[in-house]
C-alpha cells in the first residue's frame, strides 16, 4: 500500500477513534450535566482562569416561562408598540411610541401624553433610580424626570444635553446616564450639571451612542461604530472595546474581541459584560471575549435590540425572537406563525429541544424587557406579554 | 478468517477515502460560493485578510437582514390631503449647500413630474425639507420631526455623519431612507434594514482609483492629501486599505481642515518624499487649490482623486493651466446621447435654470424609486420598505444616473467611472478591470453588466 495513504490512513483511523471517544464522552457528560425539565437547568463547573473570572462563569439555573399574558390597546394601552418597559415595585412603567403608561395590579391605572409634560410622546427608554425614586424617561424628544407626580424635561436647549434622542439612561449614585444620538451624557442630579462624552473627549470616533449600563464602578456604553466603551467613574478613566479586525463586514474570529463595532446594548452584572450588537452577541467576564451568533448557538437572531444582564444570565430582545442565556444553557422564546402557541427551543452544545406552549410572548420583534420578581414583562413591536414560570410545560413537541 | 478481515479493512479504508474526498469537495465547493458572493463587488485579493485567514463570518451576503417587525396590517389612512415624503439635506449653515440644492431640485422635479401623472391615486405627494447641518446628533431629531409630519419615506443625505444619525432613528420609527449622495461605505455596513443607497460609495471608488494607479500606471507609493472631516478619513480608509493589499503601502497621509487655503506645509513634506502619486480626498474649492499650489512649488506627481473634484468649481480654484491629466471617478456619466438622461437634463434645466450634477440626478432616481415604491406598497411604511428593499423590484433599476445593481446591504454597486481631465475637460472612460487570476465570478458579472 502507498506510504502515504498508510499514514493518512492510521491518522484518519486514530482520529475516528479520538472523535468516537470523545463523542461519547462527551455526550454522557452532556447527558448527566444538562437535563431540561421542571423549569430548571444547569451546568458545569468552569476550572480555569482567575478566581474573578472563575466566579464569573459560574453557571447560573434558567427557567422556562411558559404561561404568557398580553396587554394591548384593548386594555387601555396608548399603542400597541411597546419600546421599553420598567418595574418599579408593584408598578409597572411601559414606554410606546403614543405615550407612557402605568400599570398596576394587572390595570392600566394612568396614561401620560406630551400635554401632560413628556418630552415627546414616543418614550423609548425607562429607568428607577435607586437613589431617589424618581423615573427617568428616554423620549425622542428630551429626558424625563418623574418625581413627586411631576415631569421636568431636559432637552439639549434648557440643560446642554447631548442630543434630544435618548435611546437608554441608566441610574447609579447621583449620576443619571444618557445614551443619545449625538453622544453619552452624564447628569450630576445634585450639582445639575452634564458632562458629555463625544469623540472629541473619549476613545470613540463618533459621539452616536445608543445603548448605556454599568456596575462594579464603571459604566458601559454602546457606542455605534466605536464599540463598547469603559468609563471608570472614581479615575475618569477610559477606554475602549472593538472588533480587533477593524472590518465591517466580516469577523475574523468569534472569540477575539466585540464581534461587531455596531453595538446596539451593554449590559453589565456580577463580573460579566454583555454586548449585543445588530451581528450577534459578546460576552466578556473581564479575561476573555466570547461571542455567539445565531448559526452557532441558540441565540434567536443577530438583530439584537437590547440587552438585559440576570445575575450571570443574558436576556436578549432581538427581531426574531428572546433569548435568555446563562453562558452555557439557552431558551429562546418565539411566536410560532399562524398560532397563538410558543416555542421554547432549548439549546445546549451541539444539542437542541423544541418545546410548544399554549401562549407566547405577543410578538417576535422585541424592543425590551425587565424583571419584577419571578415575573419578566417584554416590550414588543405589537404588545406587552407579562411572563411567569409555571414550572410545568404544556407540550412537548419532540 | 484472514480473507474477511482483509475484504473489510479494504472497504473501511475505501469508505474513508470517499470520505476524505467527498469532505475535500465539499469544502472547495464552499469556498467557491464564498468567493462568487465577495461582498461589495470586492476581488479576492483585495478581500480583507484573504491572504491570511477566511473569516468566520462574512456579513452582508445574501439572504439580507430581514424586516421581522409588525406594520403591514395597518390599513391605509384614508384623511389624508397629500402624502408627505421627508428630505434631509444640507439648506442652509454649510460648505456643501450647493450640493443640497442640486439634491432637493432633483427630488423636487421627480416629485413634480409624479403630480402632473396625478400623485398618489390622485394625491399629491408633497416633499417636507428639513436641514440637515447643525450639531451632531441634530438629524436625529429632523427624523422624529417628519415621524411626527407624518412621511411615509425619507430622501437624504450627503453628509455622513447626519445620514448615519439618521438612519439610527428611522430604524426606530420604521420610515425607510434612501441615501442618493453619501458615499461613507459604512453607512450601509449596519445591518439596518431600513435603507436604500442608489449611488456607489468610496469602496468602489477606491477599487476603481488603485486598480487604475497601481495595475494600469505601475505607480507604487502613494501619499494621501485628505480634509480632516469623516468624509475624508473614511473614502481614504478604503483606499488605504486596497493599496495595502494590493502591495503598495500608502506612504503617508496627511490632512487640511475644510476651509484653509494654505497648503503648502503639507506639499512641501510630499515633494520632499518618494512619493510617486498623490491621492486627494475633499471638497473641490480646497482640492482645486491644492493643485494650484503645487504647481506653484513644482511638483509634477500625477494627481488621482474623489468623485468631488469633477466639478468646474474645482477647474476654478485650481485654474486651467495646471489640470492637465488629472484622474477622479465619478458615480454617474451625464450622457447626452443616453435618453433617460437626457430628458432628465432637459427638463432640469427647464425647471431650475441650472445644469444638474451628481446629487441632482441621483436624487431625481432616489424619489422616482420611493415614488414607485409608494404606488405599489401603499400608503404603509412597512410594505413601501418591503417593495423598496426586496432586491428585486429594482434590481437591474434603469435611472438617469444608469444601471443600478444592488447588494445585500442594499447598496448600489453598479457601474463607477473613471474621468481624466484632457484639454481642460472631464472626459469619461470605463473604470479597469482589476487584473486577477482569481477574480470573483461576481466581479467579472458586474463588470460585463
Amino acid at each position: 500500500m502507498n506510504k502515504y495513504i498508510r499514514q493518512h490512513l492510521k491518522k484518519m483511523i486514530a482520529a475516528v477513534i479520538i472523535i468516537s471517544v470523545g463523542l461519547f464522552l462527551g455526550f454522557n457528560l452532556k447527558n448527566i450535566n444538562n437535563k431540561p425539565g421542571d423549569g430548571n437547568l444547569l451546568k458545569s463547573e468552569y476550572t480555569g482562569g482567575t478566581s474573578s473570572v472563575k466566579e464569573a462563569n459560574e453557571i447560573q439555573e434558567l427557567k422556562i416561562y411558559d404561561t404568557w399574558t398580553h396587554y394591548t390597546t384593548g386594555n387601555g394601552l396608548p399603542s400597541d408598540k411597546i419600546n421599553c418597559v420598567k418595574a418599579d415595585g408593584d408598578r409597572i412603567w411601559i414606554g410606546t411610541d403614543k405615550g407612557l403608561a402605568i400599570m398596576e395590579g394587572n390595570r392600566i391605572t394612568e396614561v401620560y401624553h406630551k400635554e401632560d409634560g413628556l418630552a415627546h410622546n414616543n418614550v423609548v427608554s425607562l429607568e428607577v433610580s435607586q437613589t431617589t425614586g424618581d423615573v427617568w424617561i428616554g423620549t425622542m424628544g428630551g429626558l424625563n424626570r418623574y418625581s413627586a407626580g411631576k415631569f421636568e424635561t431636559f432637552n439639549q436647549f434648557n440643560s446642554g444635553m447631548p442630543n434630544d434622542v435618548v435611546y437608554q439612561v441608566y441610574c447609579v449614585d447621583k449620576y443619571v446616564w444618557v445614551a443619545t444620538g449625538g453622544g453619552a451624557g452624564s447628569y450630576d442630579i445634585y450639582n445639575k450639571k452634564w458632562e458629555i462624552f463625544t469623540e472629541q473627549n473619549a476613545p470613540m470616533h463618533e459621539p452616536w451612542t445608543y445603548g448605556i449600563s454599568g456596575g462594579d464602578g464603571k459604566v458601559y456604553i454602546a457606542a455605534w461604530g466605536g464599540g463598547v466603551i469603559e468609563y471608570e467613574m472614581e479615575t475618569g478613566q477610559m477606554r475602549d472595546y472593538v472588533d480587533p479586525d477593524e472590518e465591517m463586514e466580516i469577523d475574523l474570529f468569534p472569540d477575539d474581541g466585540v464581534v461587531h463595532d455596531i453595538t446596539t446594548g451593554t449590559s453589565y452584572a456580577e463580573g460579566i459584560l454583555w454586548v449585543g450588537t445588530y451581528f450577534g452577541m459578546s460576552r466578556y467576564d473581564g479575561a476573555r471575549w466570547k461571542g455567539y451568533f445565531d448559526h452557532d448557538s441558540g441565540l434567536a437572531s443577530n438583530f439584537i435590540n437590547f440587552t438585559k444582564a440576570q445575575g450571570k444570565a443574558v436576556w436578549l430582545c432581538t427581531d426574531n425572537g428572546l433569548s435568555n442565556f446563562n453562558g452555557e444553557t439557552w431558551i429562546t422564546y418565539r411566536p410560532v406563525p399562524e398560532s397563538k402557541k410558543g416555542e421554547v427551543i432549548i439549546t445546549w452544545g451541539e444539542d437542541k429541544k423544541t418545546l410548544i406552549t399554549n401562549s407566547t410572548i405577543s410578538h417576535n420583534f422585541i424592543w425590551g424587557m425587565d424583571f419584577q420578581d419571578d415575573v419578566i414583562w417584554i416590550a414588543s413591536a405589537k404588545g406587552l406579554s407579562k411572563g411567569e414560570a409555571s414550572g410545568k410545560l404544556m407540550a412537548n413537541a419532540d | 478468517m484472514a480473507r474477511r478481515y482483509t475484504v473489510s479493512l479494504v472497504l473501511i479504508i475505501c469508505f474513508l477515502l470517499v470520505d476524505q474526498v467527498v469532505v475535500m469537495a465539499q469544502r472547495y465547493k464552499e469556498k467557491e460560493d464564498k468567493n462568487e458572493q465577495n461582498y461589495g463587488n470586492t476581488p479576492d485579493e483585495i478581500f480583507p485578510f484573504s491572504r491570511f485567514q477566511e473569516p468566520y463570518i462574512r456579513h452582508f451576503i445574501h439572504p439580507a437582514q430581514p424586516y421581522l417587525g409588525p406594520g403591514r396590517d395597518k390599513p391605509e389612512p384614508t384623511d389624508l390631503e397629500e402624502v408627505r415624503i421627508g428630505f434631509l439635506g444640507p439648506m442652509e449653515g454649510s460648505n456643501i449647500i450647493e450640493y443640497g440644492t442640486q439634491m432637493r431640485q432633483g427630488a423636487v422635479l421627480a416629485m413634480e413630474e409624479a403630480n402632473t401623472r396625478g400623485g398618489y391615486k390622485g394625491l399629491p405627494y408633497k416633499l417636507m425639507l428639513h436641514n440637515d447641518v447643525g450639531l451632531w446628533g441634530a438629524a436625529a431629531n429632523e427624523v422624529v420631526k417628519m415621524d411626527d409630519e407624518g412621511v411615509w419615506a425619507i430622501l437624504g443625505t450627503i453628509d455622513d455623519i447626519n445620514t448615519h444619525v439618521a438612519l439610527r432613528v428611522a430604524l426606530k420609527v420604521e420610515i425607510c431612507m434612501m441615501n442618493t449622495g453619501d458615499p461613507d461605505p459604512t453607512l450601509t455596513e449596519t445591518n439596518i434594514p431600513w435603507l436604500l443607497r442608489v449611488i456607489s460609495d468610496d469602496r468602489q471608488s477606491s477599487y476603481a482609483l488603485a486598480t487604475y494607479m497601481y495595475q494600469e500606471k505601475g505607480l507604487k507609493r502613494a501619499a494621501v492629501l485628505r480634509t480632516n472631516s469623516r468624509y475624508g478619513r473614511v473614502g481614504t480608509g478604503e483606499f488605504k486599505a486596497t493599496s495595502e493589499r494590493m502591495g503598495h503601502p500608502v506612504l503617508f497621509e496627511l490632512r487640511y481642515t475644510d476651509g484653509e487655503t494654505d497648503f503648502r506645509g503639507q506639499l512641501e513634506n510630499i515633494k520632499k518624499s518618494s512619493a510617486d502619486a498623490i491621492v486627494l480626498w475633499g471638497n473641490p474649492k480646497e482640492l482645486g487649490l491644492i493643485v494650484k499650489q503645487m504647481k506653484e512649488l513644482g511638483m509634477e506627481h500625477p494627481v488621482f482623486a474623489c468623485d468631488r473634484l469633477v466639478d468646474p468649481k474645482f477647474i476654478e480654484y485650481a485654474g486651467e493651466g495646471n489640470i492637465e491629466g488629472i484622474v477622479a471617478t465619478k458615480q454617474y456619466k451625464p450622457d447626452m446621447s443616453y435618453p433617460k438622461y437626457r430628458d432628465f437634463h432637459n427638463a432640469y434645466v427647464k425647471r431650475f435654470g441650472i445644469e444638474p450634477d451628481v446629487f441632482a440626478a441621483h436624487a431625481y432616481d432616489g424619489m422616482n424609486i420611493i415614488i414607485q415604491s409608494i404606488e405599489i406598497g401603499g400608503l404603509n411604511r412597512a410594505k413601501i420598505r418591503d417593495v423598496m428593499l426586496d432586491l428585486e423590484t429594482f434590481q437591474g433599476y434603469e435611472g438617469v444616473t444608469g444601471t443600478m445593481y444592488f447588494d445585500a446591504s442594499w447598496n448600489d454597486i453598479g457601474e463607477i467611472h473613471m474621468v481624466k481631465i484632457e484639454d481642460g475637460e472631464f472626459v469619461y472612460f470605463p473604470r479597469p478591470e482589476f487584473k486577477s487570476e482569481k477574480a470573483s465570478s461576481s466581479t467579472k458579472e458586474i463588470s460585463d453588466k
